[in-house]
């Protein structure tokens, strides 16, 4: 048998990097999604499949997932939506006027918790980044993404799990 | 009894905190490890501690190993609660040191349950 | 058809009759969510129609899925955590001495459900027995065919293994299976289910060195309660254990049991010459 150097170079070229669509269908992320709405939303707080459709006022969290499959969990709403999800996390905890960190804290913490367990089905071993709220990260190639559109209490909510472009981790 | 709460979320803290206190727990909270281990540093000992894994300057996992290396804090009990749920994971955990692992999304009950598994469910608060 | 008024109440007046929960009403909507995969998987269009049908005939299997199904306050592994640890304390090293080197001892989960009980002894026989698979059998049953399939697939989601399931034992005897885990084959090859009415006459088990009958009587009337334990001792050994619910006794139902002190719970035993 040949030995070759390893360069690095050729083995990304033989080794293909699996795309989301291969690892996680839309009904394994609707239960992971639902698990965790259930849990720490309300357990009486359904999410029905929507159209999609543009989302005026839009602010996204987001982890980074970097692996086998490197890209991110994105979770999409409409800021009035994240402050009344932000609400639901809190319970009875939550203070009478909510400050914008408040609201972004739990909109992290459910990509967190989305994130971490999209993970979990991954090729691993994986490393989960910490939440990041704002403009959603660019997606990647359409079959590198798995997108549910849902309605919660009628409000439009976008989760994807996304690769990223060029398949190296967005920069922050 | 006393517990440490520690999660960079303050959201997730506030609910754990709030989940503990709902069983007669006092609860301090720190926002990653290091301020998790000032708190033991300063005398306030908990006979339990929830931590996440993944916050910034100190994770979840070097806090386990920190807390596992001192013999002063040998009675604290560690319970990771983090949304990380691969396998390996949880077996790096444990071999690390924590006694048990709530995998996020977690209900009440489920802190409940590991609580009695330990024996740190103070009477009365299994209703 | 929506779940009527009449039918909601029902639904209450029993959930709070067997378990003491209180479903408030505006509830209705979750009632119609916990109770549709029961409902279709009795080939029923929808919870209403699930609902009447139990309401004017009610049998106990249905109530007893309805009422688990809406109270899902308690685990069921470990559940009650000493009629286990009885188990490999107690039971087990008794047992180990009273049979044979080469005689298998052979265990009862009757009414199984999702086989979290018998796996749960499973997991304690695997840690306390070398070669456990070749020692002990498990034999879990349950009237629905279902449940039977989901005790032999052994495949758990997250939020149940997070209930009352210690970490040691999920890492050693579980594997994750996309979003699920799964029980370890080692521990699945020492279960076998199958179908079985308790109310019924039962098809030939056992004998049994030790039964876990635990919160499925309560759904009976007396004189079933009766038989079926009569039953259970049929297919027992008469130095056998009988395991009931935290809340369950055979006084008052069957005078021909023996209640044994073990460790912080009870066992029931045949008595002798009964």
């Amino acid at each position: 048998m040949t030995t070759f150097e390893d360069t690095g170079e050729r083995r990304r070229r033989t080794d293909r990097m699996p795309v989301i669509t291969e690892l996680l269908d839309e009904a394994t992320l609707g239960g992971i999604v639902e698990e965790a709405w259930l849990a720490l939303v309300g357990d009486e707080e359904f999410l029905v499949p929507s159209l999609g459709g543009p989302v005026s006022d839009a602010v996204s969290s987001w982890v980074e997932v970097v692996g086998p499959w490197t890209g991110s969990v994105v979770l999409t709403c409409a800021r009035p939506t994240a402050e009344e999800l932000a609400r639901c996390l809190l319970k009875e905890h939550a203070p009478p006027v909510l400050d914008a960190e408040d609201v972004e804290d739990a909109l992290g913490e459910l990509a967190n918790v989305v994130g971490g367990n999209v993970k979990g089905i991954l090729p691993g071993p994986s490393v989960l980044g910490l939440p990041q709220v704002g403009a959603a990260p660019g997606a990647g190639a359409p079959d590198d993404t798995c997108r549910l559109h849902l309605l919660w209490r009628g409000r439009a909510l976008t989760i994807s799990a996304q690769g990223s472009p060029g398949g190296v981790p967005s920069a922050t | 009894m006393r517990a440490l709460v520690i999660d960079d979320s303050r959201a997730m803290r506030r609910i754990v905190s709030g989940i503990l206190e709902g069983f007669g727990y006092e609860t301090q909270q720190a926002g990653h490890g290091r301020e998790g281990l000032d708190v033991l540093d300063g005398g306030w000992i908990p006979e339990l501690v929830c931590v996440d894994w993944n916050m910034p300057v100190m994770d979840g996992l070097q806090f386990v190993s920190a807390v596992r290396a001192n013999p002063a804090w040998r009675s604290v009990t560690i319970m990771m609660v983090t949304s990380e749920s691969e396998h390996g994971q949880i077996v790096r955990a444990l071999a690390a040191g924590a006694h048990e692992y709530v995998i996020k999304p977690f209900t009440a009950d489920a802190i409940r349950d590991k609580l009695a598994l330990l024996g740190l469910l103070p009477e009365g608060a299994a209703l | 058809m929506t779940l009527t008024t009449t039918s909601f109440d029902w639904v209450r007046q029993l959930v709070h009759r067997e378990s003491a929960i209180v479903l408030q009403p505006g509830k209705e909507y979750l009632v119609e969510a916990r109770l549709l995969p029961i409902a279709r998987s009795l080939g029923l269009a929808d919870v209403a129609h699930f609902v009447e049908k139990v309401r004017h005939c009610p049998d106990p299997d249905s109530t007893r899925r309805i009422v688990e199904a809406l109270t899902t306050n308690e685990t069921s592994w470990f559940r009650d955590g000493d009629p286990f640890t009885a188990l490999s304390s107690t039971v087990l090293p008794q047992l180990l001495g009273a049979r044979g080197p080469n005689e298998r001892l052979q265990i009862w989960s009757a009414a199984c459900s999702s086989g979290q009980e018998a796996y749960t002894i499973a997991m304690l026989l695997e840690d306390a027995l070398p070669n456990a698979a070749t020692r002990v059998s498990i034999t879990a049953t349950d009237i629905s065919r279902e449940m039977v399939e989901r005790t032999r697939a052994g495949r758990f989601s997250q939020l149940e293994v997070n209930r009352g399931l210690p970490a040691p034992m999920l890492v050693r005897h579980f594997t994750r299976s996309g979003a699920d885990w799964e029980v370890a084959p080692n521990l699945r090859r020492m279960v076998t289910a199958s179908q079985c009415n308790l109310a019924a006459p039962l098809p030939r088990m056992g004998p049994f060195d030790v039964v876990y009958l635990r919160n499925v009587l309560i759904y009976f009337d007396l004189p079933t309660k009766q038989a079926i334990l009569r039953r259970v001792r049929d297919l027992m050994r008469p130095d056998g254990w009988l395991f009931l619910g935290a809340a369950e006794t055979t006084l008052g139902v069957d005078d021909s049991w023996e209640r044994v002190v073990v460790g912080r719970s009870s066992a029931y035993r045949p008595l002798k010459g009964a």
